[in-house]
């Protein structure tokens, strides 16, 4: 009994700091309608900030709290809203989800840059009043920090209620979700309301993870805190993101499971620490299967400001030849290590893929692409695999099989969430990665499942060898580079036909209306079904040849936090193109790692300012995460500006000729070794990019001088302005009569008809 | 402010003007809508936008309501140039426009749409008090979501919240859209009430006779641009051919 009402009050006091994070979701979606998920890395930033003041510099509590919670949760919740949260006005959802999630990354990575994880002196962080401040009720004692979270979390859930309901500016909050022209229109100010919104949601992060963090007694990390309070969503998703009283429910019943997991469980379930960790995870999915099925919308088209194009078949054949020579010119004057870095590159741009096809063509969206990765290369472990040693091998039908398991798990995720919008797709895909994370990738015990013996995760590392397709061996490095690059290419120009197809249109329909798709007599679930297994097979077979190329693979490989940097990357390359795949393979792997690299040797040849070199080397871990939360401002990524600026050298053939002729000599004066590959990259850089700008200026100048170049009909009124002569210009091709065409300016007197 | 000037250029309509376009044009990105449009709504009185889909009346009724900025041109609201004023400021200085559709918000109650109004600065008790007793439909249903009820109700609401924030102009976009005519001439009831009362409005309207029969001023919107601008009796014979004619 004592137990019980011990872990009781435990649970009640941990579910209560969930719900006041969750709260500060639901407050800040209701109010912009963006889902937060950099919020448990605010919760992570407050902890450690306070942590700083209290214990690092030795504040008084009241003075360390007023200054996190009063002062800087909020000041960076507003900012967070002003500069980069603002901008998500008319982008898609997919750009909606990846700017908080860049975020999120972003304090991260700035996290273990300014509090380095590994530094000596261990970061104690404790209850308020200190540890041994109790409460004795009978028996048993309880802390006055358990009493002060759970009365907090009552508060607030009555104080946000009360905000809601009672007061006009709480009203006005729920009236910016409904319309925020209208509310425009009566004379309130919704960018205003959103920011207070923003700077109030980061005060109850914050809040949160003060409170939770003594509770979980475990040593302060950035990542943990960052995912503990991803358990809020859960809470958040009991309330359909509405719902506090729900939301308040849903919390305090994974606080009370999660402890009582604890409790209760035999110590000989070895599994047991590891299923606490993911219980919120699976209570995610629960919801997710007894929402109610969302309505579709149709009503308002949205016009969003990402654009993408899709290349032609023909391009997308020279396009993968063109792929595979430049990989072989690269491959002729790279060194070994440069070598095996690009196949790593390459096997991420596969995965990318999958990406692509499931957000690019059908705007859903899969934030947990590696975790279906780490299931493929479980199979591919245990079933797919021939010889030992040296001479073990991958085989196809391992490849294959791991691709159809991958494909049936990924329809078991998506199929509860398939009913509803793309964020809960997402929310269960990420449900899915952090249980995989948390569950299956620590299993290292032997289980005996159906009286299989079995361990799915040996000694914490698989090893997974190079495959051997029919009389093909892909041993030697050189061989596996082309197959990854041949396996991205047929992968892509796949996806090219598929694009093309009756299918690829239906699915092009989907993403612009479902319910427009839904009245035409398509069944809206198969398609979103049909084509997430298709991208999950992608994603399985990338992470195969991401292993086979690292030999050894742990479960860090498959972090839910890399998949959600490849995902961002993805999008920040330009989510509709098959370039951009290819892009954010080549930027997470092999730029960011050469970045890494070129500083580091610097700071050692330079040794006098080494801090200097080392500081970049920060800013390199944080870059990446940068770029994604500018994506605001340019939805349709990085491929897409650099194709627009493509189409103006294709204007011009001395340009092309330049640049071709110039990208050749200076590989050709790598490959004899006149110059080494580090000035090879940088003249490379410099070609690439300056040649097309001084180009680009060469030809706008001229096209200043000349006549302007004439638009195409169909591109009239997109491309420039429609104007009055265009009227009359298509009434005279059409051979129209009498049709009215007033001037612009004129008032017309007596008009006699419109043009039908 | 030359305004007699002014009414020279306009010689149809000769009472001061409170709100007035002078030469506005409004693009949607590249594509220019509006094409120098020119009108005046003197004070008191109704001013009708008619012409067929597309014309461009909604956009001037945005670019006056503040939700659009004009390319070029003028908007005036009692002489005083307000191109650039965001559409809450100008809401709160007594321009009131009820938007295409229904102007509501779905997901919150009677009482509290008629809360947002109060923003203009009119006590809710007050807002209350003249919308039930205009609409006594919406005192039986002040507990219910906005959203949940019909359009004629939805469009109730939306006019009482014109009737209740006293304006100054009044703008109004489509009111008869998806409504019983029965409706729809109940509501032009309270529009030629509320003109009677002092406040100019602009109205875009389809249903062009319903519209006719409360407005001192009509201009007809084709491409972008004003074609005529004269009284209901002026323009009747034009406007079957040129309006209803599509």
């Amino acid at each position: 009994m004592q137990t019980f009402l011990q872990y009781t009050i435990l649970g009640l006091a941990i579910g209560g700091s969930y719900f006041i994070a969750a709260s500060g979701l639901v407050v800040t979606y209701t109010t912009s309608g963006i889902f937060n998920f950099a919020q448990g890395a605010i919760a992570m930033i407050a902890v450690f900030t306070y942590w700083q003041f209290r214990w690092g510099w030795n504040w008084p509590a009241p003075l360390a709290l007023l200054m996190v919670l009063g002062v800087l949760a909020p000041l960076l919740g507003a900012a967070l809203y002003q500069v980069v949260m603002k901008n998500l006005r008319g982008t898609s959802e997919v750009t909606k989800i990846i700017v908080p999630i860049g975020v999120m990354l972003g304090f991260q990575a700035l996290a273990t840059w300014v509090w380095n994880p590994t530094s000596s002196t261990p970061r104690q962080f404790q209850k308020f009043f200190g540890p041994n401040a109790f409460v004795h009720f009978g028996s048993i004692k309880v802390s006055w920090h358990e009493i002060i979270a759970f009365v907090i979390a009552i508060a607030i859930a009555v104080g946000i209620r009360l905000l809601f309901v009672r007061t006009r500016s709480g009203v006005a909050m729920r009236a910016v979700v409904d319309d925020p022209e209208l509310l425009q229109l009566n004379g309130g100010r919704p960018e205003r309301l959103a920011m207070i919104s923003w700077a109030g949601g980061s005060f109850l992060a914050a809040l949160a993870g003060i409170l939770i963090q003594p509770m979980i007694g475990s040593a302060m990390s950035a990542g943990q805190l960052t995912l503990l309070v991803i358990d809020a969503f859960a809470a958040a998703m009991f309330g359909r993101l509405r719902s506090l009283p729900r939301t308040l429910a849903g919390a305090l019943v994974i606080g009370i499971t999660t402890t009582y997991v604890i409790a209760y469980f035999p110590s000989k379930w070895t599994w047991a620490s590891s299923f606490r960790n993911s219980l919120p995870m699976i209570f995610l999915f629960i919801v997710l299967i007894v929402l109610p099925q969302d309505r579709l919308r149709g009503a308002t088209v949205l016009r969003l400001r990402e654009r993408f194009r899709m290349p032609s078949i023909r391009t997308a054949w020279i396009a993968g030849l063109v792929l595979m020579v430049v990989v072989f010119c690269l491959k002729v004057i790279m060194e070994r290590t440069a070598v095996n870095t690009l196949t790593l590159a390459l096997t991420f741009a596969i995965i990318a893929l999958s990406l692509v096809l499931l957000t690019g063509f059908a705007g859903e969206i899969n934030l947990a692409a590696l975790s279906f990765g780490a299931i493929a290369v479980i199979v591919v472990y245990h079933f797919g695999t021939t010889g030992s040693g040296s001479d073990a091998r991958t085989t196809l039908w391992g490849i294959l099989l791991a691709a159809v398991v991958t494909a049936l798990v990924g329809a078991v995720i998506a199929l509860p969430a398939l009913r509803l919008r793309g964020l809960y797709l997402a929310l269960a895909t990420m449900a899915f990665g952090v249980f995989v994370s948390r569950m299956v990738l620590t299993e290292r015990n032997e289980r005996d499942i159906f009286g299989l013996k079995f361990t799915i995760f040996t000694a914490g590392q698989l090893t997974i060898p190079k495959p051997k397709i029919g009389p093909f061996d892909f041993n030697s490095p050189d061989a596996f580079l082309f197959l990854c690059a041949g396996l991205f290419a047929i992968i892509g120009i796949g996806m090219v036909y598929l694009r093309h197809s009756g299918y690829g249109r239906r699915l092009a329909a989907m993403k612009d209306s479902p319910a427009a798709s839904a009245t035409l007599g398509m069944s809206v679930v198969r398609l979103k079904l049909s084509i997430f297994m298709m991208s999950t097979a992608i994603a399985g077979i990338g992470g195969v040849m991401m292993a086979a190329q690292i030999g050894t693979v742990n479960s860090d490989r498959f972090d839910i936090l890399l998949s959600l940097s490849l995902m961002m990357i993805t999008v920040v390359g330009g989510i509709g193109y098959i370039s951009g795949a290819l892009f954010a393979g080549i930027f997470l792997i092999a730029f960011v790692q050469m970045l890494d690299l070129t500083l580091k040797k610097f700071a050692v040849d330079y040794s006098s300012i080494e801090a200097i070199f080392l500081f970049f080397v920060s800013v390199v871990t944080v870059l990446p995460a940068t770029i994604g939360i500018t994506m605001g401002k340019n939805p349709s990524g990085a491929v897409s500006e650099i194709l627009n600026g493509l189409d103006q050298i294709k204007q011009s053939k001395p340009l092309v000729i330049t640049l071709v002729g110039l990208e050749a000599a200076i590989w050709a004066l790598a490959a004899t070794d006149v110059i080494t590959n580090w000035h090879f990259v940088i003249l490379t850089m410099v070609n690439l990019f300056i040649v097309p700008v001084v180009g680009g200026k060469v030809l706008l100048a001229r096209a200043m001088r000349g006549v302007p170049k004439p638009v195409p009909p169909e591109l009239v009124g997109i491309d420039r302005p429609f104007t009055f002569d265009d009227l009359a210009e298509m009434d005279r091709a059409l051979d129209l009569e009498g049709v009215v065409v007033p001037s612009a300016g004129t008032v017309r007197e007596g008009a006699t008809g419109v043009s039908a | 402010m030359s305004e007699t000037h002014y009414h020279e250029d306009h010689g149809a309509i000769a009472d001061a003007p409170l709100l007035e376009l002078v030469d506005v044009r409004a693009a949607y990105g590249t594509i220019e809508v509006l094409h120098g449009i020119s009108l005046s709504v003197p004070q008191g009185s109704v001013v009708a936008l008619l012409g067929p889909n597309g014309a461009g009346k909604s956009t001037i009724l945005k670019v006056v309501s503040g939700l659009l900025q004009p390319t070029a041109g003028e908007v005036r609201l009692a002489g005083r140039v307000v191109n650039g004023a965001p559409a809450d400021e100008l809401a709160r200085l007594g321009l009131c426009t009820i938007p295409e559709g229904r102007g509501v918000f779905p997901n919150l109650t009677v009482r509290e749409n008629l809360w947002m109004a109060t923003m203009s600065g009119v006590p809710l008790a007050d807002v209350e008090e003249i919308a039930y007793a205009r609409f006594p439909r919406l005192g039986e249903r002040r507990k219910q979501l906005a959203g949940t009820m019909s359009g004629g109700e939805q469009q109730m609401l939306s006019m009482a919240r014109a009737l209740s924030v006293n304006p100054s102009v009044l703008l109004l976009d489509e009111l008869s859209m998806g409504l019983a005519p029965l409706v729809v001439a109940n509501l032009y009831e309270i529009v030629a009430q509320v003109s009677q009362e002092g406040v100019s409005i602009l109205v875009s309207e389809q249903f062009a006779r319903t519209v006719l029969g409360i407005a001192q001023y009509a201009a007809i919107v084709l491409h972008g641009t004003i074609t005529r601008v004269g009284t209901p009796a002026e323009l009747e014979d034009e406007l079957s051919a040129a309006y209803l004619g599509s």
